[in-house]
């Protein structure tokens, strides 16, 4: 394997997502732009664990908390902020970004909680917001909130309604921008501090680095992006309920970003979309099947290829 | 021989390699002491001798078997003790309970404590129902030292028993061990900094130097009136 | 006065299986610094392995013995071809047995189906306790509980086998150089874990519905219980089964259920913050 391959691998991949609706119907099409949030939302967790070594049971917490902010608001409940899409990604990512904020200012503060306490605090963090949500009649508790208008043109225009391609490049864009921000991070003096904090907290401590800050701005900034997903998800799928902040959707983006590598931003991202591309691909032929081959995958890639299916291809960092 | 190590090598990350083709021998009955700066390998040898470490290369006779590379407790049962530098006494067990995992991991030799343990130190016997981690360091050590001789071994491996102890019960464990040795024909690898012990337990000398042996002195004697030897290898 | 008697007999027998359920976690990490999140999952295999007895036309007591061998064997399985390989890598132990437990959540609903089964009380009727009438089956489910968890302390604290076992918990390598076989110590004690929450989950089956959920919903308030109780304690599980199982029913008698459940997981983590090294350190 030549040293260059994964930097080819990574422009190539993105040209092809870039092409994709040259060769994609527009059904296949939406579907991919769903994916792209998917991945949107893995990012922002290989973010936090793989660059900062923090495992959040909880990340659909703040997926939720965009995904429902989008909705409250496109659909004129808070009639105070209006009821502008734009108003909604925004607010979906600043709320994600609070939330996230809030969670870990609790649980990272002064001497603060690490590894498996942190996971498992995560994980009850996420269950509670579940439970919450379905007992908030506010937000439509168990059913959720329906008819959330899809994306539409920033300028008027006869179909003011955003057609699949013009979706697509919409979320395609904000993604990759989000992907060139976080790989700036990671390649800053920023992300070697995480890096630093990752391998040996207590030593880059004593080295006299504020790593509670460190670690309270990558949290806040994972929520961000998670928060930002989850709206661009409402969006495009038009309902949101509260599977979409609990427990499930936590440890299913957790998976993605196990199998696809997640110490590598872009392998985590693939992985999103692999995952959800091979489910779709077999969940109707495999049935019930699916989730058991899917756990068992997941067994076999954390004992076998604990860097994931795609981070050593996608690698650009040359040690390692 | 009791112990034959030939072509050792081991490390803790790929590619450096801590012992680089280290090989001795030990005959039945010998004590020998492994000399050396720190950072040499010394603790890293007993460590693969003792299967914590794997070593990537190399073998290890131990009574005419292949003992490289098994697991502790594999090593153990064909009998090889081990005091450990630190010397690791369970310290919220009682001194009783130290004792008696002396004998509970080997088949064969029951669950209780043989009265042999409170005869070699008598303090272990005044102590017997207090919790271990509250002992003094001397006493902690002689704990550790009867834990590892309850479980019948033939070779005896101490890692720096004088740390941190005072010279003079350093003395008498010497005194004490030396006097078990000869009375059942036990051999000893000791790696140790302090020369009085080595004088009083060892018969022979290795100096250690980057991984491998580079001297053997047969004559104990020779350490203290060499001190062309001590300059070479032990002094900073 | 009844109401307040009820729900302590209620509370107790809660925390008793919860205890059950605890022990294992907290022997499991202790041993070998595995957190294992398919817990719960060995739980729900119990409860099924006795829908399966029964439907077989097994005797109840036959079906609580099988559910103990099957989940137990299961746990033996499990250490040997998963476990094993993720020895000293805790994070790791945490995903790899995260997949185990929708593996095998998943095998449950394709064998028995998704809907919840409800198996009838092998012990109807009520005794009187203290002037008031308690479910006779569930003061049954007191004692096997009370049992089992006596037996585990008596084990651990009074017997050679246990005294080997703490040596693991307390120095792996030094219980190795002495002799002892930390091999079969790891797939002894995984199994043990396992086979009492399969008791736990088989005795519980009558009196909840047995659903696929209910492995997570009871794996859960474990994990708070041992965190709470702090996670390398075993003393600490008895403080924390008693803290999480008492909150929880306690509430649930004044409120609704999922309202009762979030109010425990708050308060624990709550405490879970304040005390990181848990409740049985943070009083010494």
């Amino acid at each position: 394997m030549t040293r260059r391959l994964p930097l080819f691998l990574t422009i190539g991949i993105w040209v092809l997502l870039l092409l994709a609706p040259l060769a994609l119907d527009d059904w296949r099409i939406s579907q991919l732009a769903q994916f792209l949030t998917y991945g949107l939302f893995a990012l922002s967790l290989a973010f936090i664990w793989g660059q900062a070594g923090i495992l959040c049971f909880g990340q659909a917490i703040f997926f939720g908390i965009g995904a429902y902010l989008m909705a409250l608001i496109t659909l004129g409940k808070l009639p105070l902020l209006g009821e502008s899409q734009w108003t909604g990604i925004i607010l979906g990512a600043v709320g994600g970004g609070v939330g996230a904020f809030g969670l870990a200012l609790f649980m990272l503060g002064g001497r603060g909680l690490s590894g498996a306490h942190l996971a498992i605090v995560t994980l009850c963090a996420a269950v509670v917001a579940e439970v919450a949500a379905q007992r908030w009649d506010f937000i439509g508790g168990f059913n959720g909130l329906l008819g959330v208008p899809p994306l539409v043109a920033p300028y008027t225009r006869d179909d003011m309604f955003l057609s699949s391609n013009e979706t697509y490049f919409l979320v395609l864009a904000i993604v990759m921008a989000v992907y060139l921000l976080l790989l700036l991070i990671s390649r800053s003096s920023f992300g070697t501090l995480l890096a630093a904090i990752r391998s040996n907290e207590n030593r880059t401590r004593y080295f006299g680095f504020d790593v509670t800050v460190a670690k309270l701005f990558a949290f806040s900034l994972a929520g961000m992006i998670s928060g930002l997903a989850g709206a661009l998800f409402t969006a495009q799928f038009g309902f949101v309920s509260p599977p979409l902040v609990g427990f499930g959707l936590s440890t299913e983006v957790l998976i993605w970003v196990a199998v696809g590598g997640r110490e590598v931003l872009l392998a985590a991202f693939v992985g999103a979309i692999f995952v959800r591309w091979v489910e779709n691909l077999l969940s109707d032929k495999l049935g019930q099947y699916w989730l058991l081959a899917m756990g068992l995958m997941f067994i076999f890639v954390v004992i076998l290829a604990p860097r994931g299916l795609f981070g050593r291809i996608l690698n650009l960092s040359k040690s390692r | 021989m009791m112990l034959e190590i030939n072509g050792l090598h081991a490390g803790y990350l790929k590619g450096s390699q801590v012992l680089d083709g280290l090989s001795m021998k030990i005959g039945k009955g010998e004590s020998v002491a492994i000399l050396g700066r720190n950072g040499m390998g010394k603790t890293t040898l007993m460590r693969t001798l003792t299967g914590h470490l794997k070593p990537t290369a190399g073998s290890i006779r131990f009574a005419g078997a292949d003992i490289a590379g098994k697991p502790p407790y594999r090593i153990a049962r064909a009998g090889i003790g081990y005091v450990p530098q630190g010397r690791d006494i369970f310290s919220d067990f009682t001194v009783e309970e130290n004792l008696r995992m002396g004998v509970l991991g080997k088949p064969g030799l029951g669950s209780t404590v043989p009265d042999l343990a409170f005869e070699l130190f008598p303090i272990l016997a005044e102590r017997r129902n207090q919790r271990a981690g509250t002992m003094s360091g001397g006493q902690q050590q002689q704990l550790a030292i009867m834990r590892a001789l309850l479980g019948k071994p033939d070779l005896l491996i101490l890692d720096e028993p004088s740390e941190g102890i005072q010279p003079s019960i350093v003395h008498d464990i010497g005194t004490t061990l030396r006097r078990y040795a000869d009375t059942h024909g036990l051999t000893i690898l000791l790696v140790e900094q302090n020369l009085d012990l080595v004088n009083l337990l060892a018969h022979h000398a290795l100096f250690m130097e980057n991984g491998t042996i580079v001297e053997r002195v047969d004559d104990i004697a020779r350490l203290q009136t060499d001190a062309d030897l001590i300059n070479r290898y032990l002094t900073v | 006065m009844e109401l307040v008697l009820t729900i302590g007999l209620d509370a107790l027998s809660f925390v008793l299986t919860l205890l059950l359920v605890t022990l294992g976690l907290v022997i499991v990490y202790g041993m070998m610094n595995v957190i294992n999140m398919a817990h719960g999952e060995l739980f729900l295999l119990g409860a099924y392995t006795l829908v399966a007895a029964q439907s077989a036309g097994l005797p109840f007591w036959a079906g609580v013995l099988l559910a103990m061998l099957v989940v137990g064997l299961a746990g033996l399985l499990i250490e040997e071809l998963v476990i094993r390989h993720v020895y000293g890598r805790p994070i790791d132990t945490i995903l790899a047995t995260w997949g185990l437990s929708i593996a095998i959540k998943q095998l449950i609903i394709i064998v028995f189906g998704p809907a919840a089964i409800s198996l009838t009380n092998p012990l109807p009727g009520s005794v009187s306790v203290l002037g008031i009438d308690y479910p006779a089956y569930r003061l049954v489910i007191m004692a096997v509980s009370a049992f089992l968890a006596a037996t585990v302390y008596l084990v651990l604290f009074r017997t050679s086998i246990g005294l080997q076992i703490r040596s693991v918990i307390a120095n792996r390598g030094m219980a190795g150089s002495l002799g002892v076989n930390t091999r079969l110590m790891d797939r002894g004690t995984f199994a043990v874990g396992a086979a009492l929450a399969g008791i736990a989950g088989a005795v519980m089956a009558p009196i909840m519905s047995v659903d696929p959920q209910m492995g997570v919903g009871f794996l859960i308030p474990a994990f708070l219980a041992v965190l709470v109780g702090g996670l390398n304690s075993l003393l600490g599980a008895v403080i924390g089964a008693g803290i999480i199982g008492g909150a929880s029913t306690t509430l649930s008698s004044g409120m609704a259920q999922a309202t009762a459940q979030i109010c425990v997981f708050v308060i624990a983590i709550v405490v879970i913050r304040l005390f990181p090294n848990g409740l049985s350190k943070g009083f010494r």
